[in-house]
């Protein structure tokens, strides 16, 4: 079950200009890094490493017809950190000067204490592959090429319906450039570009009010924004407006749902994903912990977490540890087959790390997180998967999901479906909630479709342990043999 | 004052104003903080950093941008600044769009609200590690042959900001604050494994509760989850305990803000004044509760803190506005944020209030969901305690409540005398009735 349009191997040219940002631009050389590895081990411990960062958002926002705000956010500084087992001893400095630097790295060495450990002499840099290349002239956009943009996005939307009251819209970027440097002799530099282009309506209809939010992005060069874009984004957006007037609440109870293809791939994330992140099973807190080699799904389930898709928003060229970008079987065939694994958590398997340790930035530890997570698609076809559940929801979009990892139980925000009335999509439904259990959830997938599609956002975060990462996620339309619905069952909700 | 901080500011403004800015404010911020947290009786995490920032809001006529920065080097920032006002100019000119008029920042009250513990710096580490090792050791204990995991921790910080503008607002403020809790997970029936928490905090490190409270708390309170599962659907009397009010509170908030009202998103655009809610419903806001979490002297825009009543006995009294939504909405403004809000409490205990209503749930947590700001519907999981003639019998688990705020809040019938003490928002345990609970 290959997904050949995920690949990214014919797309791995190295960004030209990630190569050497830290040294020339703040003289961090490979003598300076050695000096504060060494540092960090001074007291001993496993393994040190050191995370430099430099960042530039940005935001330009439209509301009532004028781009009337720009938002700018610079970070910039170096993260030290101690492991010692599954300890970690962490210290971080927004002055990159050698004394402040060796201070965050004393901090780190703290965690220990015990006679030194040696670094590796010299430090080699990594090769890696490029899963986000861009022209390098389509880095720091100039603002006022982004303007035109984003008013484009009020004028359709204005143009497309007389109901629609107001628009929101904006434009947000953002460069990090990474260099990492590991006591085992470990240097990767990369540049991560995230951007994403926005809108939102109101509208209003025979005394109703009705809101929407969509937007398009990825790890994407301003390329990606055309006027094609633009069209796509203001029609999604007014069309889901225009939807929510004729929407209805469900009744409340159990019932089959669907989820339809892409963005629902957020219940993967949320109910199942962080259940096979390593950190969580080897403290056994996860209600996988016992679970690899055993049957989680019925066979035609196979989910991957995959950082090497082109431009999606959770693929990295290089984790956050030093490790190269890959692909990870979680589950094949309905066999739980893998974790997702930091540094920390693969020692203590005794496994290859498989590139998930990730931060939110230079201020924080890597944990285990995800990055792209999708189940391949099945043989049946959509219509096919509505008719076999016969009675109950289709789930177009959702959001505000979270998950209690030891129970397992998860909610989640429908913010855009259908009733299924005998087979047949009919009316809309809205502002309820699913609810379930993620493992019995996985279990009670009965059918997928050949649609299997990536979610393609630029504005999904991820949140844990008080750190967010960007992240994708995908699905083909699948059937779930019952489910919670938190509804009331009023036309129009309980208004 | 922070005189660095402060002239950091000034020149900040005089370098933006240079370079054409014909406004600006400067927010100076520095924060020390230090983390420590335990499992299997060792440290698991040791973090220590100071962090500092610069927030400039630059104003060209009606040209307005924003921007952080942590890097203070003066050349480094000049040139920061330099493309900011350049970057500016090309944002489109908005009427609305200005400084405060000065005359709003007169009035301030003057007060010490005892924020910042001047004993902060002489904790150790040692203390430190001995308040994450003896929660983590209490919960164990207390939590017996079913605990699974314990992470306790400790986390404290000191902070500080000063803000000036170039009409005249100087503003600055220093805080502290220390807290300790543990996440425990324990064995349940079949691959279950529930985690509850519990974590408190305080100003001054001799304010927090004892560490053996803390670690007892987040035991029981995850026992308590043991056995959850879902009941059938049914309309009945809830509490929603007092730490998690919020979690439904803030989207009936959200329609009294001014944002959402000029927008054209807020159900409540068109009821102030009017009575939405039971008369049990109060609202106030109080910045000058003495080591409050919420606690301020000044708000965002600059303006001089108040007490003030947002809903009274059911009635809308005031919506949330600031300086620049005012202007749009051609009123005057009022406040955009909240500081302490308290819900007053009333006289009986979460148990008592159980006694008296015979059946309903004990809402302890909530999970997902959502509420529409436009029209008020709103959809949340809820995690509790199904309790039959007023005592708890079952752990409920993955199920939900929905219903719209215009309903909700009118079927307010008691609140509880607990009001929650670690967070800025000082809501009491409620109680509603007739509300539909999905389950099976």
């Amino acid at each position: 079950m290959l997904t050949p349009y995920l690949a990214g191997s014919m797309f791995t040219q190295p960004n030209q200009t990630q190569m050497g940002y830290f040294e020339n631009e703040f003289g961090i050389d490979d003598q300076l890094c050695q000096m504060l590895l060494e540092k960090a081990l001074s007291q001993g411990g496993d393994f040190a490493d050191i995370y430099f960062e430099h960042s530039l958002e940005n935001w330009l926002i439209l509301e009532d017809g004028k781009v009337n705000r720009s938002y700018g956010n610079v970070l910039l500084g170096v993260g030290i950190r101690t492991v010692e087992g599954n300890q970690i001893g962490y210290g971080f400095t927004q002055d990159l000067t050698k004394e402040s630097m060796l201070s965050a790295a004393a901090t780190a060495a703290s965690l220990v204490n015990d006679s030194a450990k040696p670094v590796a002499k010299n430090l080699n840099s990594l090769k890696i592959e490029n899963y986000y290349p861009f022209d390098p002239s389509m880095i720091d956009i100039p603002l006022q090429s982004k303007l035109p943009l984003v008013k484009a996005i009020n004028d359709k939307c204005f143009a497309l319906s007389n109901n629609i009251v107001k628009v929101n819209a904006g434009f947000h970027d953002s460069t990090k450039r990474i260099l990492i440097a590991t006591s085992d002799g470990v240097k990767a530099e990369d540049i991560l570009p995230r951007n994403y282009l926005y809108a939102s309506t109101v509208g209003e209809k025979d005394g109703r009010t009705e809101q929407s939010w969509y937007n398009f992005g990825g790890r994407r060069d301003f390329s990606y924004y055309t006027d094609e874009i633009v069209t796509k984004l203001s029609e999604e957006v007014v069309e889901r407006t225009e939807k929510l007037f004729e929407a209805i609440q469900p009744p409340a109870g159990e019932m089959p749902v669907v989820l339809g293809p892409g963005v629902t791939g957020i219940l993967l994330h949320e109910a199942i994903g962080h259940g096979m992140e390593a950190d969580f099973n080897r403290k056994n807190i996860s209600t996988y912990s016992t679970m690899i080699g055993k049957k989680v799904a019925e066979p035609f389930v196979t989910i991957i977490d995959d950082g090497t898709n082109l431009n999606q928003l959770g693929s990295i060229n290089v984790d956050d540890e030093g490790i190269p970008g890959k692909k990870t079987v979680l589950v094949e065939n309905g066999i739980l087959t893998s974790y997702l694994h930091d540094k920390i958590s693969a020692k203590h398997y005794g496994v290859k790390p498989t590139g998930n340790g990730r931060r939110q930035s230079f201020e924080h530890y890597p944990q285990p997180r995800m990055r792209n997570t999708y189940m391949l698609g099945g043989d049946e076809t959509p219509e096919d998967v509505i008719k076999t559940a016969k009675n109950g929801i289709y789930v177009q979009d959702i959001s505000n999901g979270q998950v209690k990892i030891g129970e397992g139980d998860f909610a989640f925000y429908v913010s855009q479906g259908r009733m299924i009335e005998d087979g047949k999509l009919t009316a809309p439904i809205k502002d309820v909630n699913i609810m379930g259990n993620g493992p019995k959830m996985l279990e009670n997938i009965i059918m997928a479709a050949n649609d299997l599609k990536i979610h393609e956002g630029g504005a999904g975060w991820c949140g844990k342990g008080g750190q967010r990462v960007p992240v994708s996620f995908g699905l083909p339309t699948c059937l779930v043999k019952s489910m919670t619905v938190g509804g009331t069952q009023q036309k129009g909700g309980a208004s | 004052m922070n005189q660095k901080m402060y002239d950091l500011c000034k020149w900040a403004i005089d370098t933006s104003l240079k370079y054409g800015a014909t406004d600006c404010r400067a927010r100076m911020s520095r924060k020390r903080f230090v983390e420590i947290r335990y499992r299997d009786h060792k440290p698991e995490v040791v973090k220590e950093a100071t962090t500092r920032g610069l927030n400039l809001n630059i104003y060209i006529g009606g040209k307005f941008s924003s921007q952080n920065t942590p890097d203070l080097r003066q050349t480094a920032l000049e040139n920061f600044i330099k493309k900011g006002v350049e970057n500016t100019h090309f944002i489109e000119d908005d009427p609305y769009r200005s400084l405060p008029d000065p005359k709003y920042y007169a009035g301030r009250t003057e007060m010490d609200l005892q924020l910042a513990d001047s004993n902060h710096g002489n904790l150790t580490a040692e203390q430190r590690h001995d308040v994450a090792k003896t929660i983590e050791q209490v919960s164990l204990d207390k939590a017996g042959e079913k605990v699974i995991s314990v992470e306790a921790g400790m986390n404290d910080s000191e902070w500080e900001e000063v803000i000036l503008t170039s009409n005249g607002f100087e503003g600055a403020k220093q805080t502290t604050d220390h807290w300790a809790g543990a996440s425990v997970t324990i064995a349940d029936e079949g691959d279950r494994k529930p985690s509850g928490y519990f974590w408190a905090g305080a100003r001054s490190f001799e304010d927090m509760p004892s560490v053996k409270s803390i670690g007892e708390e987040a035991a029981l309170r995850t026992l308590d989850l043991l056995g959850g599962k879902k009941i059938k659907t049914e309309t009945l009397p809830i509490i929603v305990e007092n730490r998690v009010v919020g979690n439904v509170l803030w989207g009936f908030l959200s329609g009294l803000n001014g944002n959402n009202i000029q927008q054209k998103r807020s159900f409540l655009a068109d009821k102030k004044g009017e009575v939405v809610a039971s008369k049990l419903f109060t609202i106030q806001d109080d910045p000058f509760i003495k080591k409050g979490f919420g606690s301020r002297l000044y708000d965002g825009d600059g303006f001089p803190a108040k007490k003030r009543i947002i809903v009274n006995e059911g009635q809308i009294e005031e919506f949330l506005i600031d300086w620049y939504y005012s202007r749009k909405l051609d009123c005057e403004p009022t406040m955009g944020g909240t500081s302490n809000l308290i819900i007053p409490p009333g006289e009986k205990s979460p148990e008592t209030l159980m006694k008296e209503l015979g059946r309903g749930i004990y809402i302890t947590g909530f999970i997902g969901g959502n509420s529409n700001s436009a029209t008020g519907d709103f959809s949340i999981g809820i995690i509790g305690k199904l309790f039959e003639d007023g005592l708890p019998v079952q752990s409920v688990a993955e199920m939900n409540i929905a219903d719209n705020h215009l309903n909700f809040w009118n079927k307010l019938t008691a609140v509880g005398n607990d009001p929650w003490k670690y967070g800025r928002w000082l809501t009491p345990s409620l109680v509603f009735n007739d509300i539909v609970v999905s389950g099976v």
